[in-house]
């Protein structure tokens, strides 16, 4: 009997599956079943050491979104978010464009400029954290001493200065990611549309505009989107450098959740917040996939 | 032939029965300790005694894990939701109380018998007492003491403090006087520490009051309470870094440790830290009892540490764990043990401070004056919160940084000090809620 087209369709293909089944256990133990279990546990007055623990319904959701210090974390994360993904893709995007000119020394500039990247955060935050130590820390002492201030200043304790230190600090790791990714999408558009572009008589600028932009644009969105999930979600840094601190000026929502589910052992509290967070990244994530998809059907 | 049998098998009956007993006494099994004396001679005593029990024990095998006191809170907390604790463990006086909450320990009574219960120093075996079974055997003690700096006093015409009021006139000098070099008195605020607490524990025991009620409740706006958050914020304003809002356990230390600090609060670490770092300082450090309201009041409270040794519930192999703590409180292991540290381990047991092995030790000789302050401190002291028995609530009093956010938002956003210390019992009086 001869296999038409139409049957091959129809059978279920159980190779194929069984190839992808490994891949699709994997993912199921170290992605799904903790969200299903942070799900699970947020409707439910999980303790984090006692065993025993009844379902509360929406009990949780409702401490939480009655909680104030609840919106100041997340006002405090998106501000968190907002000036760390700008300041990043600035100085990621200014130090592309300035290595993809250079001609010399190239792959050397790049591999100094990554290694912020490569550290470990604990690493990053105790050598800022040393750095900028208000009694012995080198920059305060040198800024008074140059006479660029008056007094030492006090980047880990002053209201003014302790949220901007942080996001300085995020900056500074951060940006050699973005610029490395940048340098890879600029080194991809064909010289030839430039050469066009200038026989035509446009200005860099216009080139700029024209031809780099909608290369790199696709690009910089995903950065964008994968940054802005980081970003949001980060703990390490803030945590070693101020442990939400002083007066909870920098407490943001994973550090509000840690405070919840390992000070107070709230889990089933803490994992409500988390859920909570999750719904807004993945708000925020499909407003963004939009606009990538946008910019796709443009470009294309 | 038959008579022979019979006097054969007799005699192996007997045989048997005089090996069976001390066959069935060798030990046998593995057990794991974890404990948080991650320093190099602290670990390396314990190291010691370890090896030469397996050495005597040739069928026992003890693994050692070490973490610091803040891992170490997680990792118990952790291990026990999942099933993955160790046998035996060092543990702080709160750790226990939560333990006993939690059922994960098991009574210590039989083997403090063993060893000796009246050798033992009343106050720490009571502390871990809850309806009348001991739950821990106390290692070492230590208490919180003034430390000052001799040479500063002496370069400024000054006494060693006595009451509060003398100690901010003093500090008060000692900054103005050194401009900047040396702060008179660092004040600790830092969160994800217990160091804000323990300050204004020190101020309201020397008031006769205490931050828990006999009910297990917050006590931060009772008047002593209220005039000891006002002392600190004026101290920190007047005598400390400003970055000390941020300061927890180990970088207040270390400002006394490099000669910053004129005055500080701590135990006898004290010498060590200032030994490793800053020695030519060795000779101009002593302590005193901590100040108190007037001269003549009489010491009404201080702040102890009892660092004890538990054995879990989920032991396969409590019996090692027994043999192993009485094995490790033999003159041979402990007073090495307690000179890892000297003066920073006080001896859990009375008769130490007149064993001629212990006082043998040179920096114990040079700081007895030290010694003596801190033994009588420890007679009049407890953990924070546990001044009326072991409370879980304590805990939550050290480990919830309310304190310290209290202080951080009267500096940081000029909150009224009334204010602030009422949501501070009120944020603590909610989180006691959680307990039940």
């Amino acid at each position: 009997m001869q296999i038409t087209n139409k049957d091959l369709r129809k059978k279920p293909d159980i190779t194929g599956f069984l190839f992808i089944l490994p891949a699709v256990l994997v993912l199921f133990l170290l992605l799904l079943y903790p969200v299903f279990t942070s799900v699970y546990y947020s409707f439910t007055s999980k303790h984090l050491v006692r065993p025993s623990y009844k379902f509360v319904g929406f009990d949780n959701y409702i401490k939480v979104l009655s909680d104030p210090n609840f919106y100041k974390a997340f006002m405090t994360n998106i501000k968190w978010t907002v000036y760390s993904l700008a300041g990043q893709l600035l100085v990621g995007f200014t130090a592309a464009m300035a290595l993809h000119r250079i001609k010399k020394f190239k792959s050397f500039l790049r591999t100094i400029l990554i290694i912020p990247w490569a550290f470990p955060s604990i690493v990053i935050a105790l050598s800022w954290k040393w750095i900028l130590n208000g009694v012995y820390g080198f920059v305060p002492i040198m800024l008074q001493k140059l006479g660029i201030v008056s007094e030492i200043p006090q980047f880990f304790s002053n209201p003014n200065l302790v949220f901007g230190t942080l996001v300085f600090v995020n900056i500074w790791f951060g940006s050699p990611l973005i610029m490395v990714n940048i340098l890879s999408a600029l080194q991809s558009v064909p010289e030839d549309q430039y050469e066009a572009a200038q026989i035509d008589g446009a200005s860099a600028w216009q080139s700029f505009c024209s031809i780099t932009v909608p290369h790199i644009r696709n690009v910089v969105g995903l950065l964008m989107v994968l940054r802005t999930i980081w970003i949001f979600n980060s703990f390490d840094i803030i945590f070693l450098l101020t442990g939400g601190g002083p007066a909870n000026i920098t407490t943001t929502l994973p550090i509000y959740a840690y405070n919840i589910g390992w000070g107070i052992k709230q889990l089933g509290r803490s994992s409500a917040i988390t859920v909570l967070l999750l719904i807004f990244l993945l708000l925020v994530c499909a407003l963004y996939f939009k606009l990538l998809n946008k910019w796709e059907k443009e470009f294309n | 032939m038959k008579k022979l049998v019979t006097l054969l098998l007799c005699l192996s009956i007997l045989l048997s029965a005089m090996i069976m007993p001390a066959m069935a006494d060798e030990l046998e099994g593995e057990i794991v300790f974890w404990h948080s004396f991650s320093q190099g001679p602290r670990l390396e005593t314990i190291q010691k005694a370890a090896d030469d029990f397996m050495a005597a024990n040739p069928k026992v095998k003890i693994t050692i894990e070490t973490f610091s006191w803040g891992d170490f809170y997680t990792k118990w907390t952790t291990g026990f939701s999942s099933g993955n604790l160790p046998d035996m463990s060092s543990a702080l006086p709160n750790h226990v109380v939560e333990m006993i909450d939690y059922d994960a320990i098991i009574p210590m009574d039989p083997l403090i018998d063993e060893i000796g219960r009246d050798r033992f120093n009343p106050a720490p075996l009571l502390e871990m007492t809850k309806d009348g079974v001991c739950y821990a055997v106390p290692l070492y003690s230590h208490a919180q003491v003034m430390w000052y700096r001799k040479d500063l006093l002496e370069k400024y015409d000054l006494e060693v403090p006595k009451t509060w009021d003398e100690l901010k006139v003093a500090a008060d000098t000692i900054t103005k006087g050194e401009n900047g070099e040396v702060y008179g008195c660092s004040v600790p605020f830092g969160i994800g520490d217990l160091m804000a607490t323990r300050y204004l524990n020190f101020y309201v025991r020397s008031a006769g009051e205490t931050l828990l009620t006999e009910d297990g409740k917050a006590n931060i706006t009772s008047q002593a309470a209220i005039d000891g958050i006002k002392y600190w914020v004026q101290m920190y304003k007047d005598n400390s870094p400003a970055d000390s809002i941020n300061f927890k356990v180990l970088d207040q230390a270390t400002l006394y440790y490099q000669g910053k600090n004129a005055f500080d609060f701590n135990s006898g670490f004290q010498i060590g830290g200032v030994e490793a770092n800053s020695p030519q300082l060795l000779d101009y450090i002593d302590c005193a009892p901590m100040p108190k309201l007037t001269v003549d009041s009489e010491i009404l409270g201080n702040e102890t540490s009892n660092i004890p040794m538990v054995i879990w519930k989920n032991s396969k192999n409590p019996q090692i764990c027994e043999a192993f703590i009485k094995f490790l409180y033999q003159d041979d292991y402990y007073i090495p043990f307690l000179h890892s540290v000297p003066v920073g381990m006080l001896s859990a047991f009375v008769d130490t401070a007149s064993n001629p092995a212990y006082l043998a030790n040179e920096k114990v000789q040079k700081y007895q004056h030290a010694m003596e302050v801190i033994s009588t401190t420890m007679q009049s002291g407890t953990a924070i919160g546990m001044e009326y028995g072991p409370k879980p609530q304590a805990g939550l009093l050290t480990s919830q940084n309310v304190i310290e956010t209290m202080f951080q938002n009267i500096i940081i956003n000029n909150v009224d000090v009334e204010t602030a210390a009422q949501e501070a019992e009120d944020t603590l009086n909610e989180l006691f809620e959680t307990l039940n």
